[in-house]
């Protein structure tokens, strides 16, 4: 599916910012599990590990339902 | 034989997975009595703006064990539970291939690895599976996802990529376990450092929270790494999944 939809910012976190992907996701109530195999940070509540983000090569974006471009 | 099937790009943000359609397939086939399935491994292909993907562009691929026979029933099978199971926007792709009958294995394995590093088109992907002849359909959307059920094929193929699916449910009273008894009591081949030390039985390894598997040489492999134990002691540990999110 092509969500290559350009009004959904990247993070500025890059791919391994473990501790303010954690951070962020705790804050965050669109924030869903991926399946356990999509999973990559260690700690569960993590933008890494929810179904919403996306992987870009250096970074990953935000696709919650609902989540204006100022909402990171 | 044995056969390879592969998927991609089969759901979108809200639907369930390709993993998910990877396991009904294996078990529907299964359940048919057309074969025995083996561990569904994930692989992760390019991600780049010029690819439409969900959100992380991997491919799901599984072994059957079945008989020239049942060929045309696993593929018919897997094309109608992909087009009944398939997300809505997605592009799904299937590949099945029987590695002993193709003329070159090497040219799958590099379309593999080649699309974990660049932008391949379907019209490549339909070229190569028609010289290997190797089946490759799409079903639904752009069809995009034949890309990546020919490249996930070629990778399980080539027996040095990906992450099996699911984990490994080791119950122990400290936490611990002998190399020996994971072998003998788990489908595990082998136990072996992240720099490639393979663990004799006799080594003791500590369990982290989720024990995965990887694919390495063909086998199924638990990674483990050195660490410290509470009294400071070296031992084993069972990698992370920020460890193992580069297979």
């Amino acid at each position: 599916m092509d969500n290559n939809a350009k009004h959904h910012e990247e993070f500025i976190l890059g791919t391994e910012d473990w501790v303010q992907a954690a951070r962020i996701a705790k804050k965050c109530s669109g924030f869903v599990c991926d399946d356990e195999d999509e999973m990559v940070a260690d700690e569960t509540v993590s933008c890494y590990n929810c179904r919403y983000r996306r992987w870009a090569a250096h970074s990953i974006s935000c696709h919650r339902p609902g989540r204006s471009s100022h909402d990171q | 034989m044995r056969v390879l099937v592969c998927i991609d790009d089969t759901d979108n943000l809200d639907s369930k997975g390709t993993g998910e359609i990877a396991e009904a397939i294996a078990k529907g086939i299964e359940k048919q009595g057309w074969g025995k399935s083996y561990g569904i491994t994930r692989h992760q292909l390019l991600v780049h703006p010029d690819i439409p993907y969900t959100s992380h562009n991997s491919a799901m691929c599984f072994p059957v064990m079945t008989t020239e026979l049942h060929l045309q029933d696993i593929i018919s099978y897997a094309q109608d539970l992909l087009e009944q199971e398939c997300a809505e926007g997605s592009d799904p792709g299937l590949c099945v291939c029987v590695p002993q009958l193709l003329s070159n294995q090497s040219l799958l394995t590099d379309f593999g690895y080649t699309a974990k590093q660049f932008v391949l088109t379907k019209d490549e992907a339909y070229d190569l599976a028609a010289r290997l002849n190797i089946h490759l359909s799409e079903h639904g959307g752009t069809g995009q996802g034949v890309i990546g059920a020919l490249a996930g094929a070629g990778l399980r193929l080539g027996g040095n990529d990906g992450r099996f699916k699911g984990k490994l449910k080791i119950d122990t009273p400290d936490n611990t376990i002998r190399v020996g008894d994971i072998l003998s009591n788990y489908p595990v081949d082998l136990v072996q450092s992240l720099d490639g030390q393979v663990l004799n039985k006799s080594e003791v390894i500590r369990l982290g929270e989720k024990v995965k598997k990887v694919l390495l040489r063909d086998k199924s492999v638990v990674l483990v790494y050195r660490d410290k134990a509470e009294n400071g002691a070296p031992c084993w540990k069972t990698c992370t999944k920020q460890q193992l999110r580069v297979y």
